[in-house]
């Protein structure tokens, strides 16, 4: 029955009708807890790379399509799978698998020896700031959930080593397990 | 600076606004600085004055106040020249050609919502300096409009300037007409104007006046002083067909001689641009602040037309649809037929209209980038010390808006380097039995779908010994690859990142930024860039690049399995290649095309991809050119001809080599565009390596 609650809670959830406070006090408690309520829970998209479930900041997403079929580039980076055409505009799509060390080999995207795309996939495009847009290979999108910052953790020694830590840290709802990750880094 | 969305849009049509009437300024000053030391054009005159004098309404009501002050003051001057009282020397013309310069840098200061105070200091100056400049004319004797047979209601109503400019013909004999012409009032305007376009060539009007005669029940008549050199004869005969009646306005004779016009004695010159704080700098862009082109009605009333036409069709094939959903699965009428094909057909040639028209709304003269280089040619020659003359040609050419601006600055470049490099100081080339003036040209041609700019100079050209040591002791080049490198590629060595001939890092163009930038720019571009010099004779760089980069046509290949665009500009021609013909050369791949070899890559192997080949090994050269190089493209299939938008690859992918673009084809697949150039050079360099 605990999940229902914490479903029910998320679904009403308004952090302005946070009365808990308030009730403490009618209470006649003496400790009233001041600080808590500004912390608002901030959403992030969860996706699936190849069964291991990661996190991005819901703010940097713009939108999410189905896989197109991809053109290669010639002598791009391996993690570049190929381009796409957004709506007219040329965008690159990214893999992550190997830049993460899910997988040795990325498959291959695009091209005529593409290996076709799950049903599942997804394309997840992000803003990208001034670098312009970019694409990134989803296995499959979960859920947006919310975290409350102070629930995050670091992430673990030995994960977050590297030049360029990908993974930023860690976020928990209930049994969950989220990988949170910076896209700019992991782009670049 | 104001905030917000509506302020930027404010602050952005002030830009665009006043860099056209800045250009317009900066064109006429030109004008009068072309004919330095002869009378100044009245009108040319005028002309800048009504410039300074709407750039200044602009900017006040902008609230752009550093603009204001300057343009105000440039007005008042101005004024004073084109009412005659003060006389056009050379230290006016240089002080107000430097405004211009100024006002550019704070237009493009205000564009970024910046204010330094340099620049502010610097405007100062420049205005200081229009106070301060120019020599009085005495006015001496009587005036001359007493001698002119004219009603005091007339003369009542004369402005300051339309008087001055008769007191002028008048003081230089010119014979003065008065032309009466009566109109329709239902179109007096195009009479009007007509009348004025043909009186325009032979003189100058200098009033049109309502005519104190009614001129009918209906009409509406003008009286036209106008000052005219040409004979009688002709004046009459460009009059021929229009309803204006001539009538001589003598001039009585003086009664003592002809006033002399007195000068005030000139003042020590100002402060020059030698002078440190009213310095322009060197580096400043010359790419213009804004993005809006400039597009004739009649062009967008065109365009206008032809989707009126699209929109017609749509209807007709609406109809047939319908026609078509009614009969349902029954078969379709051979009329039917026709007439869908001949409605498709339709369509076809009004998009080709739409797009051809598009196009050239883009299109804007070279003039444009030519009148901004020759403002810097001037300032930079005087900076160096070299006597120069600027021969402009072809500046009616015009380019897609997108590759003038891109442009600008890469010309800027090398007109740099020929004056500071190439061109010598007056007295070596006098030694060198040359005139002291060198002459600069800078000249552009349409060849087919390109244009070839020329940037030349009667210098010293390049010492190509010299270039060669340098490439060596840089390491650029092996000494073998030195042994057997032509005239043409030795000079050519110049373009490459890290080479820099010059002995001392000149404040010019010793900034760091060499010509490889230059080619790259060039490149980017689908252009290319060569060079050209003879001893002692001069160099000229030698620009090629495409009329406009938005929709080519292109030749759609099939490589390995995958689908490129190859632009048709930079096709020669396509050959059916067979094993046989093909040879290697040192290990290099060429082909034999009627006894010549030509250098063959395989797409495939550059682009590493699993060579599969067509069917029957048969294969296809695809004969690329560009300037003089030639290339032969190995690819697998030919797909045909297709008109396509380029699209650049973004940000993120500007590293990609031999890759332009891509495009959509129709069939939601992208297709990815050749950099016909950057392979080329690839492949070229391939073969440099080797070598």
């Amino acid at each position: 029955m605990a999940r229902l609650s914490e479903l029910l809670d998320e679904f009403f959830y308004r952090p302005d009708e946070d009365v808990s406070a308030l009730d403490a006090l009618l209470a006649g408690g003496e400790e009233v807890p001041v600080a808590a309520p500004e912390e608002l829970p901030q959403e992030f998209l969860a996706f699936e790379l190849q069964g291991e479930c990661y996190a991005v900041p819901i703010g940097q997403v713009r939108e999410i399509v189905k896989v197109p079929p991809l053109t290669e580039l010639p002598r791009a980076p391996a993690h570049l799978l190929g381009v796409m055409n957004l709506r007219g505009d040329v965008m690159p799509v990214y893999g992550l698998k190997k830049r993460l060390n899910l997988v040795d080999v990325p498959a291959v995207r695009a091209g005529p020896d593409a290996v076709p795309a799950p049903r599942a996939a997804r394309i997840v495009v992000v803003h990208g700031g001034s670098e312009g847009g970019a694409g990134i290979w989803v296995d499959a999108i979960r859920d947006v959930v919310r975290l409350r910052p102070s629930t995050l953790e670091p992430a673990p020694a030995g994960i977050a080593s590297g030049e360029r830590p990908a993974v930023v840290g860690l976020g928990r709802r209930g049994p969950e397990l989220f990988i949170l990750l910076d896209l700019e880094q992991a782009l670049a | 600076m104001s905030s917000g969305s509506s302020g930027s849009k404010a602050l952005a049509e002030f830009v665009a606004e006043a860099t056209e009437t800045l250009d317009g300024l900066g064109r006429e000053l030109l004008a009068l600085d072309e004919r330095r030391g002869q009378e100044p054009d009245p009108a040319a005159l005028n002309a800048v004055f009504r410039a300074a004098h709407s750039l200044k309404g602009l900017a006040a009501m902008f609230q752009q106040d550093r603009v204001t002050r300057l343009a105000h003051r440039a007005e008042d001057v101005l004024d004073r020249l084109r009412l005659g009282r003060l006389s056009l020397s050379d230290a006016v013309l240089d002080a107000l050609i430097e405004s211009v310069d100024v006002f550019q840098a704070l237009l493009a200061e205000a564009s970024r919502g910046e204010e330094s105070p340099e620049l502010g200091r610097r405007a100062e100056a420049v205005a200081q300096r229009l106070g301060g400049v120019g020599e009085a004319v005495a006015q001496a004797g009587a005036d001359p409009l007493d001698r002119l047979p004219l009603e005091p209601s007339v003369r009542a109503v004369f402005t300051e300037y339309e008087e001055h400019r008769l007191r002028e013909n008048v003081r230089r004999g010119v014979p003065l007409w008065r032309v009466r012409a009566a109109f329709d009032l239902a179109d007096f305007d195009t009479g009007l104007a007509e009348l004025n376009a043909r009186l325009k060539p032979l003189g100058e009007v200098i009033s049109t006046l309502p005519s104190a005669e009614p001129g009918g029940g209906t009409g509406i008549a003008f009286d036209l002083l106008v000052g005219v050199k040409a004979p009688e004869a002709e004046l009459r005969a460009a009059l021929e067909g229009t309803p204006a009646e001539l009538t001589a306005l003598p001039v009585r004779e003086e009664p003592q001689a002809p006033p002399a016009l007195h000068r005030v004695p000139e003042p020590a010159p100002g402060p020059g641009p030698e002078d440190g704080a009213g310095r322009v700098e060197p580096e400043g862009s010359l790419r213009s602040l804004t993005q809006t082109v400039r597009v004739d009605i009649r062009r967008l009333d065109g365009l206008m037309n032809t989707v009126g036409e699209l929109l017609l069709i749509k209807a007709n094939l609406q109809r047939l649809a319908e026609s078509a959903r009614q009969e349902g699965g029954a078969v379709l009428s051979k009329l039917w037929g026709q007439e869908l094909q001949r409605e498709s057909r339709q369509l076809e040639r009004k998009l080709d209209a739409l797009q051809s028209g598009l196009l050239e709304a883009r299109m804007v003269p070279l003039g444009q980038v030519f009148d901004k280089l020759a403002r810097l040619v001037r300032r930079i020659a005087r900076e160096a010390g070299k006597e120069l003359e600027l021969a402009l040609s072809g500046g009616e050419v015009e380019l897609d808006k997108l590759i003038v601006e891109e442009l600008s600055d890469p010309l800027m470049h090398i007109i740099r380097n020929a004056i500071d490099h190439g061109v010598e100081a007056p007295e070596a080339r006098a030694r060198a039995g040359k005139p002291r003036r060198a002459v600069l040209s800078l000249s552009a041609s349409q060849k087919g779908n390109h244009v070839v700019i020329e940037v030349g100079d009667d210098g010293a050209g390049l010492n190509e010994l010299r270039i060669r040591e340098v490439a060596l002791s840089r390491g650029l080049i092996t000494p073998a690859q030195a042994a057997e490198m032509s005239r043409r590629e030795l000079l050519n060595l110049i373009f490459l990142p890290g080479f820099s001939t010059a002995r001392s890092v000149s404040e010019l163009s010793g900034r760091g930024v060499g010509l490889d930038v230059v080619k790259n720019n060039i490149s980017n571009l689908s252009g290319i860039i060569d060079v050209w010099s003879e001893p002692g004779r001069g160099t000229v760089f030698t620009l090629t690049l495409p009329v406009t980069l938005a929709i080519i046509r292109a030749l759609v290949v099939g490589v390995s399995g995958r689908t490129y665009a190859v632009p048709l500009n930079s096709v020669l021609e396509i050959l059916s290649v067979q094993p046989a013909d093909i040879h290697t050369v040192e290990r290099r791949e060429v082909l034999d095309v009627r006894g010549q070899t030509l250098p063959f890559t395989r797409l495939s192997r550059l682009f590493a991809l699993p060579e599969r080949g067509g069917p029957g090994g048969r294969q296809f050269a695809v004969v690329v050119g560009l300037a003089q190089e030639r290339m032969g493209l190995a690819v697998d299939e030919l797909y045909g001809q297709q008109d396509i938008v380029v699209k650049p690859l973004g940000a993120r992918l500007q590293s990609v080599r031999g890759i332009s673009g891509a495009t959509d084809l129709g069939n939601r697949r992208t297709v990815l565009v050749l950099d016909v150039a950057g392979l080329m050079e690839e492949g070229m360099a391939g073969e440099r390596k080797r070598a």
